[in-house]
């Protein structure tokens, strides 16, 4: 990328180059460059994504006739059957009923253990903040096979939403305390010690001022912890049967079943996009203000 | 990761927000490592003890249960050899390690782990860093164009295997079309199925995928940087990069470098995407760690290699991350941000 | 006050827990479900087409038989089945029913006390079934009934190699050479090879090895496991040969074995290829990837693998293997009832209709409609000896070593003598 510079201007706000802004308020245009390098990252971005959902808008004749071209016609059955079937019906909802309780717990457990690896002093703080830091090293997959043992035969949870959530979000954790933790630590003291000073006590400030504060932090953990779940692919592969299966198994399912039906596969496949992009996108700013850990004030 | 220092690697530079000149990247005194940070004062007690251990226990026994034990178990049939059912009997003692470490198959699978970590870095940081002031900075469309951003990072590995992998066809797929359209003849066996080529296929799907996840932390990092430096700056004429390059880049360095190591984990742990788009071949040519001892496992039932293999994997990381830490975070929060306070209210 | 909080504490730890066990259903351990019925668990791979269909039939015809039976079926894709079972043997959660391949796998199940004698139970069908039984069959006991062999050679479309001007179907190696160039000049690709899935790239290997090395010499190295026979390094060296011709599709190193319209037997099924080496399933599995239901229909073909010249083995004898219903050693007894009804005349009538595979009843044989598949029932039937594919049959440790070192070959990436030293040195940790 070659930079392009300007003459210095001695009062900005005056400035009313055409060629290119600077990183200030008023800004409408910037460079031709500047929104042809967005163009051609929104095409290489969206292009694959495209790909799926326009041919779910074909027919597989179509598909077979050139696979890359557009829908002509355009035919709404793939997306009618996807939509019809039960199937789709039950895979989402035990999708997001693994996602909840996976997100719930992460959520719920994280922010808990956070606060005092942030906040107080005590033994083996930093060791067992280490502990949970050492699990960040420690792929799920790795343990898939010990994991399952336990799930199924110790536990007697396979094929159960809980027999999927518990190790989601254990492995969850890690990332969620590592988030959470500064943005805790950021807290100013002068707020714990006027709380201390008002008689409440570390619960009390905990309830009433650091859970309402570090609200970003949790929204950001916990759709990272949702997106994570509901995508998780090779857990639920060993641990769920049946009526039992999430999503992503039914695209997999999907597409080995219904093999020469290819335009029913990227039906299927976008749909199944669907909800986790519209949650995760709601609330993006949210999370990009929830990494940045620091207190609106 | 680090021990905690409390003041942060923005505070030093922050508080004087008039003048151009700025703390070069980590160029901060440290606050004496290893002390605590000075906002503590509180002597710890017996109370705050047991209310620490009663806050931290559910997440420790749901981190101990599923995360450690399995850890614990795979430690344990990595001394066996063993198929994977009836009882553990065949102690081997430290045979499956010396067979891990002597397979040329592992060996391939590590250089491969690490030329995704340097290629990933390579590629991701100065792109997503790139697109991430990009999208800082105020333009028509911000934010659609951020929503759009992010698009990749949200979908499953199973829904973007399928889709490239349909794409990356040879003869039918939509590339090898889009190619021959523009007269390019793309390679006879296709993208994946080709040796040489495989392993830069899969860095660009893997780009595609998880460039996403590095804007998110870029722009999170950039957040922190306050509007007041950048309109000094202009004050001083300095222009929009000049800006850039030696005020924002250095003020994010702390989240650049965790976004590296959060990169280099990650790549060390690469599977589903491998798995599905080319399950560690043509030839073995992309084959990750985690794809050989899922292999070794499932396809072959030498559950004691297989766990050997994962152990090592951890060594590994683990290794990875001190390192990282001792040489790379040694001067920042082990931490997603630096933190500051407002200065202004 | 301290001790309130630790017990509110440990009262919501507490909840959580039975919040756990309260969404766990009711574990397979019992067999019952709601209703007080039996309930028994049958996984199997015909998860596309009609198929599929007749076995869910199937499965509703049993429990209308049997008072307070359910069946639970779980279909599903090949490969995620094996990733499955495997899982399922390690937690001993297993189905009831499952599929067996027989060799050194089920020899490891029989072992680990996971899958159940049938041989005084199902004593009848076994009968029935004949010399079948044998590759299922561990000192003596029957483990499981198998329901479909058949062998491996090469499905081909009749009207590509008109199209190409070939006369008859290729009886040797120089023949298939000959046919493989005459395709490549009609612009047609020859030869689909799932390599992505490493197993349809090694049944070349072990064709090779079938026809190098004699019946004698075969048997002996999967007892002895042992590879040093020279006719094995012959028959990595016919593979290389193969190899050099260049006949296979494009992209073969990927390319998936059945998944999908653009794995091998989905190139085979739409025309886009010439032939393919598969077993008997693939009809069957063609047909689920074609929109009209009819695989090749009238085009399909079949002819099994050529002769090589000079090799010690019996061209006449054929690479094969089968799939057999086994039992979990826990199953209800009605599980055995249910397994001897898949074996029965009319399930198995119904399958050979609907060109499932090979049915080993041989009251079913006649009913095979596909000309090509009666074609195999044939050549199967006249061979002389029958190959287990080696992967099962050395078992999954030494048979995944073999089948890597192959799919190298494929890509170039070995050779003749590093198959049988990445084989031997499998086969040695074994002993």
């Amino acid at each position: 990328m070659s930079a392009v510079t300007t003459t210095p201007r001695p009062n900005p706000d005056k400035a009313v180059t055409p060629k290119r802004r600077r990183g200030k308020r008023d800004g409408h245009a910037a460079g031709p460059f500047v929104y042809f390098m967005a163009i051609l990252l929104v095409c290489v971005t969206l292009g694959p994504v495209m790909f799926a959902v326009l041919g779910g808008f074909r027919t597989n004749a179509q598909l077979a006739e050139s696979p890359a071209g557009l829908p002509d016609p355009w035919v709404l059955d793939n997306y009618i059957r996807v939509i019809t079937s039960e199937n789709f019906w039950i895979y989402t909802m035990n999708s997001t009923i693994v996602a909840v309780l996976t997100t719930a717990m992460v959520v719920i457990f994280g922010m808990m253990a956070a606060y005092p690896l942030a906040r107080f002093k005590f033994k083996y703080r930093e060791q067992i903040f280490m502990i949970f830091v050492a699990g960040l090293l420690f792929p799920a997959t790795v343990a898939v096979i010990p994991l399952f043992i336990l799930i199924t035969k110790d536990l007697g949870l396979g094929n159960s939403w809980m027999g999927l959530a518990l190790p989601q979000a254990a492995f969850a954790l890690p990332m969620t305390i590592v988030i959470l933790r500064p943005f805790l630590q950021a807290i100013p003291n002068e707020l714990e010690e006027a709380a201390n000073l008002d008689g409440t006590g570390r619960i009390g400030f905990f309830w009433r001022i650091v859970l309402p504060l570090s609200g970003p932090g949790m929204v950001t953990t916990g759709v990272l912890a949702f997106v994570g779940s509901w995508n998780a692919y090779l857990l639920p592969l060993l641990l769920l049967q049946g009526d039992m299966k999430t999503l992503p198994l039914g695209v997999a399912d999907f597409s080995s079943q219904y093999s020469s039906d290819q335009a029913g596969v990227f039906a299927f496949t976008t749909l199944s996009m669907i909800p986790a992009l519209i949650f995760f996108l709601a609330m993006q700013n949210k999370i990009v203000n929830g990494l940045q850990g620091a207190v609106k004030g | 990761m680090a021990d905690k220092t409390q003041a942060s690697a923005v505070d030093a530079g922050l508080s004087a927000t008039h003048g151009s000149q700025t703390p070069a990247a980590g160029g901060r005194t440290p606050s004496a490592a290893g002390s605590e940070p000075a906002r503590r004062k509180a002597k710890p007690n017996y109370r705050q003890a047991i209310e620490a251990g009663i806050f931290i226990a559910p997440a420790l026994a749901l981190f101990a249960f599923f995360v450690v034990w399995p850890m614990i178990k795979a430690v344990q049939f990595s001394l066996y050899r063993w198929k994977g059912f009836g009882p553990l009997v065949d102690f081997v003692g430290l045979d499956n390690y010396i067979r891990v470490l002597q397979n040329d198959v592992f060996i391939g699978s590590l250089t491969h782990n690490l030329i995704i970590i340097v290629a990933s870095i390579a590629i991701q940081l100065p792109l997503g860093l790139l697109i991430a002031l990009l999208l800082n900075r105020k333009m028509w469309g911000r934010a659609a164009l951020r929503t759009i951003v992010f698009v990749p990072y949200v979908l499953a590995e199973v829904i973007v295997g399928v889709i490239w992998f349909q794409m990356l066809q040879p003869n039918y797929g939509a590339i090898a079309v889009v190619l021959d359209a523009v007269g390019i003849q793309g390679p006879p066996q296709g993208f994946l199925g080709t040796v040489e080529l495989a392993l830069p296929t899969l860095m660009v799907v893997l780009t595609w995928k998880f460039l996403g996840f590095a804007i998110i932390l870029f722009l999170a990092g950039l957040q922190g940087v306050p509007e007041e430096l950048h309109e000094a700056a202009q004050i001083d004429g300095a222009s929009w990069w000049q800006t850039q390059v030696k005020i924002t880049i250095p003020l994010i360095g702390p989240t650049l470098r965790t976004w590296a190591f959060l990169s280099m984990v990650g790549s060390l742990q690469l599977f589903d995407m491998v798995w599905i788009l080319t399950k560690g071949g043509p030839a073995n040519a992309t084959t990750t760690m985690v794809t050989f001892l899922i292999n070794e496992g499932t396809k072959r039932s030498n559950y004691g290699i297989a766990s050997a293999a994962s152990v090592v994997l951890f060594i590994i990381a683990l290794v990875f991350a001190l390192v990282y830490q001792r040489f790379v975070l040694r001067r920042d929060n082990p931490d997603i941000e630096p933190q500051r306070k407002k200065v202004t209210r | 006050m301290r001790n309130t909080k630790t017990m509110r504490f440990l009262a919501a730890a507490a909840a959580i827990s039975m919040l756990a066990t309260a969404c766990s259903g009711g574990s397979d351990e019992e067999n019952t479900n709601a209703d007080g019925d039996t309930v028994i668990t049958w996984w199997h791979n015909s998860n596309t087409g009609s198929g599929k269909d007749y076995y869910d039939q199937i499965a509703a015809d049993f429990e209308a038989a049997n008072e307070g039976v359910e069946v639970k079926v779980e279909a599903l894709q090949h490969e995620d089945m094996t990733t499955k079972l495997e899982a399922a043997f390690q937690s001993g959660e297993m189905p009831d029913i499952y599929m067996e391949r027989g060799g050194g796998e089920l020899a490891d199940h029989v072992e680990a006390g996971l899958t159940r004698d049938l041989t005084e139970d199902a004593a009848g069908t076994i009968a029935k079934l004949g010399g079948n039984v044998g590759g299922w069959t561990v000192d003596d006991r029957v483990y499981s009934l198998p329901f479909s062999i058949g062998v491996v050679g090469f499905w081909y479309n009749k009207a590509l190699f008109e199209q190409a001007g070939i006369e008859s179907a290729p009886t040797t190696m120089a023949e298939l050479n000959d046919a493989v160039q005459k395709l490549k000049d009609a612009g047609i690709e020859p030869i689909s090879v799932g390599a992505g899935d490493k197993w349809p790239a090694a049944h070349y290997w072990y064709y090779f090895a079938l026809r190098q090395c004699s019946q004698d010499v075969l048997q002996s190295a999967v007892v002895s496991l042992d590879f040093q026979d020279e006719c094995f390094v012959k028959a990595g060296e016919s593979l290389e040969d193969l190899v050099a011709t260049e006949p296979f599709n494009a992209g073969f190193l990927q390319t998936p074995a059945q998944s999908g319209p653009t794995s091998a037997s989905g190139l085979l099924a739409t025309d886009k290829v010439a032939m393919e080496l598969a077993g008997h399933w693939e009809p069957g599995v063609m047909q689920g990837l074609t929109e009209d239901e009819q695989g090749l229909g009238e085009d399909t073909g079949w002819f099994p693998f050529p002769a090589v010249e000079g090799g010690a083995g019996d061209p006449a004898a054929q690479l094969g293997g089968g799939d057999a219903w086994a039992v979990a050693q826990d199953a209800p007894d009605v599980a055995v009832d249910f397994v001897e009804y898949l074996l029965s005349d009319e399930v198995q009538k119904g399958f050979a209709e609907l060109d499932m595979g090979l049915p080993t009843n041989p009251t079913a044989s006649q009913y095979v409609a596909d000309p090509a598949l009666a074609d195999l029932l044939a050549v199967r039937d006249a061979s002389p000896f029958i190959q287990l594919y080696f992967d099962t049959s050395f078992g999954t440790s030494v048979g995944g070593a073999m089948n890597d070192e192959i799919a190298l070959v494929f890509a170039g990436q070995s050779s003749a003598q590093g198959i049988v030293d990445a084989t031997q040195a499998a086969a040695d940790l074994e002993k």
